[in-house]
């Protein structure tokens, strides 16, 4: 750590972790919903609706959180300058906190917007857009007044300047359901797909860059290319969700033809952290933040990019659209490209804001592996799940119950691997929080 | 490759693909009325809309293939179990889905709130959307039904009975939905004729019937063939 108001970032770490937690406990029990006869009384009050708004929701704050921590820590190294405010910095994680738990609890009262991902009441959705502008306009004002601009603050500021943009069009009611799902993927889609690829491509560049001493010039050179091709695929690839929504029919075109190209710019991220590696001025300092690294731009390309070319075809997505085929892909996806990026910030970052240069990662190391194996079960076996639901009901034409029931045995097998899933984080996170130095290597 | 290449590498795919976006969002918007009938979405409609956000229905159920994968899509929920279906379901949770692995919760929905819901989901369900989903569809499943025919060797009667949601609420031999009878031996108590009297109009029959008519759903010949299939399960 460089700059005392770096520290900030530890805190945005520390409230990620406990919501990631808790995140994946509700996803047991959407596995159990899916698994086991839930009895008529207890899904009169907790329906498996209001535990998936809890599931995503989490989601989208821990990674929120997570990138907004990032950023505070990167952006002081980046401009070479204190943040600009570090009141401001607190203040919004407690807004942003509070929003999300005041959220949360009131979907449990059915206080809901009532769209997927995006259930939270227009009301607090203001607060959440106060929040953001306090976040861009301390991170803005901390790179204009530091006037050092390089390429990884560009891209990072575009990125969430972008995010929050895309927000706004989840507000407001629409009355034609077609234009309802039509903007309602200018926030998912392009969130996913472009404002937090940027977000993260620059992080990943800056860690990438700290960990292996390759020259700026080099990562920016890459950076460049990787984010101009994922706004190029990501951009028109919107298309892809539009095949079936009452859209005009040369959407198939578009989303078919851009989203085919989607796994391109993660190739290129897989292969130009390979490069960085092989070319690596630095010695290796703390392996498990490499593992990490590598760990992400490898899931990222199989959950997003190769799970995500399966069914982006319109002649394929026409039998998987609004399976468990997605299911599996958005596993995979956002475990690998965000969770991933995320706990690799999270292992550089915390150590060196507590001080220790080499850090003890045996527990760190079960946690990896742990997670990325039950990951990769999971995806498997929901992936299975979606074919034989596209195949049973799809295909063949018979009900979605008797689907529901052949899908059944490998919903359990899931959950199972939920729970190992579960251990791994929980192993991670416990290390995360008593990181201690390495002993000296005999 | 110097990294003002790359730079200009970035602005021109971004700022192509944008350009393409940008314009397929301009002629969507367009679009958009013909294809969804923007013309009959009436307030009720709306209304409609907003109690389906209401009660979060989109996070068990999808709509148009989005939303929560716990429960069926509801795009042609109309077309598929009928208005009277969609009350049953709504009003009485517990008694529809006794015999179900997997509960809907009572939300007490109010029968105004009813009413909105079925002309929202009749909007939805004629929204021209590349005929999706498959199963629904009227030009595919025939296809699919011939090529069954001729492959495997059934009735023309079974592969109707399969493949247009027949078992959504009966089964065979075990297999299919509980909302219904189980149809095994329904040959035993009605002819082809009764049966086909009684898919065409359930109510003409029996005054109490949840079942909704099939005439719409399916072609005179399909009716015919279905009710000659029935009739030989003894």
């Amino acid at each position: 750590m460089e700059y005392r108001s770096q520290k900030i970032a530890y805190w945005y770490f520390a409230a990620a972790l406990p919501l990631f937690v808790l995140q994946v406990v509700m996803g047991l029990w959407l596995a159990a919903n899916y698994t086991f006869t839930i009895p008529q009384s207890i899904v009169n009050v907790f329906p498996f609706a209001t535990a998936r708004a809890f599931h995503t929701n989490l989601l989208v704050l821990w990674m929120l959180l997570g990138f907004m921590g990032g950023t505070y820590y990167i952006i002081p190294e980046e401009t070479k300058s204190e943040i600009y405010s570090t009141g401001l910095a607190w203040f919004q994680l407690i807004a942003l906190l509070v929003t999300g738990v005041t959220a949360l609890v009131g979907f449990l009262f059915g206080w809901t917007q009532g769209r997927p991902l995006l259930e939270i009441p227009m009301a607090l959705d203001f607060v959440v857009v106060i929040g953001a502008l306090v976040f861009l306009f301390n991170v803005g004002m901390t790179i204009f007044k530091a006037r050092n601009w390089t390429a990884i603050q560009g891209t990072l500021l575009g990125g969430l300047v972008f995010l929050a943009l895309l927000y706004l069009f989840g507000i407001p009611f629409y009355r034609n359901l077609v234009i309802d799902w039509y903007y309602w993927w200018w926030v998912i889609h392009l969130w996913v797909e472009g404002a937090w690829e940027l977000v993260t491509a620059s992080i990943f560049a800056f860690v990438l860059m700290k960990i292996t001493g390759v020259e700026r010039e080099v990562v920016e050179k890459w950076l460049y290319v990787e984010i101009g091709l994922f706004l190029f695929t990501g951009l028109a690839g919107t298309g892809h969700h539009y095949y079936w929504i009452g859209a005009p029919r040369y959407w198939l075109w578009i989303g078919g033809v851009f989203s085919a190209l989607e796994p391109l710019p993660i190739l290129l991220m897989v292969i130009d952290t390979m490069h960085h590696v092989k070319e690596r001025k630095a010695k290796i300092v703390n392996p498990l933040t490499w593992t990490y690294a590598i760990g992400c731009a490898v899931m990222h390309l199989i959950g997003a990019g190769v799970w995500g070319f399966l069914h982006t075809l319109p002649q394929i997505n026409y039998y998987t659209h609004g399976s468990q085929v997605t299911v599996s892909h958005g596993h995979l996806a956002f475990f690998g490209a965000y969770a991933l990026l995320n706990l690799m910030t999270f292992y550089y970052a915390m150590p060196k804001i507590k001080g220790i240069a080499a850090y003890d990662d045996r527990l760190g190391k079960i946690g990896f592996w742990t997670m990325c194996s039950a990951m990769m079960i999971m995806g498997l076996t929901f992936g299975v799940a979606g074919v034989l639901q596209s195949y049973i009901e799809r295909v063949l034409g018979m009900g979605y119950m008797v689907a529901q029931g052949y899908m059944r045995l490998w919903m359990g097998v899931t959950m199972a691997a939920g729970v190992f899933f579960l251990g791994g984080l929980l192993t991670t996170v416990v290390d995360l929080f008593t990181l201690r130095p390495a002993k000296a290597q005999a | 490759m110097t990294k003002k290449i790359a730079f200009w590498i970035f602005l021109i795919g971004t700022l192509s693909s944008a350009a393409v976006f940008l314009w397929a969002t301009y002629d969507t918007q367009r679009q958009v009325v013909t294809l969804s009938h923007a013309d009959k979405l009436s307030d009720q409609v709306v209304a409609g809309k907003r109690a389906f956000e209401k009660y979060n229905c989109n996070d068990c159920h999808t709509i148009l293939g989005f939303g929560g994968y716990y429960a069926p899509d509801l795009t042609k929920v109309v077309q598929r179990v009928g208005e009277d279906g969609i009350r049953y379901r709504l009003k009485s949770p517990e008694l529809a889905f006794a015999n179900s692995f997997r509960k809907m919760p009572n939300q007490h929905v109010t029968d105004q709130e009813i009413t909105d819901l079925i002309a929202f989901f009749s909007w939805v369900g004629e929204i021209n959307n590349n005929d999706w989903p498959p199963q629904d569809s009227k030009k595919r499943m025939s296809r699919g039904a011939q090529l069954m025919v001729a492959t495997v060797g059934v009735s023309p009667g079974a592969a109707v009975f399969q493949t247009k949601g027949c078992m959504n609420c009966h089964s065979l031999r075990g297999t299919g939905g509980t909302f219904g009878p189980a149809l095994d031996k329904i040959g035993a108590t009605l002819s082809a004729e009764e049966i086909g009297k009684y898919v065409r109009n359930p109510k003409s029959v029996n005054p109490d019937a949840k079942m909704p008519s099939q005439k719409d759903n399916l072609s005179e010949r399909e009716l015919d063939e279905v009710a000659r299939f029935l009739a030989t399960l003894k």
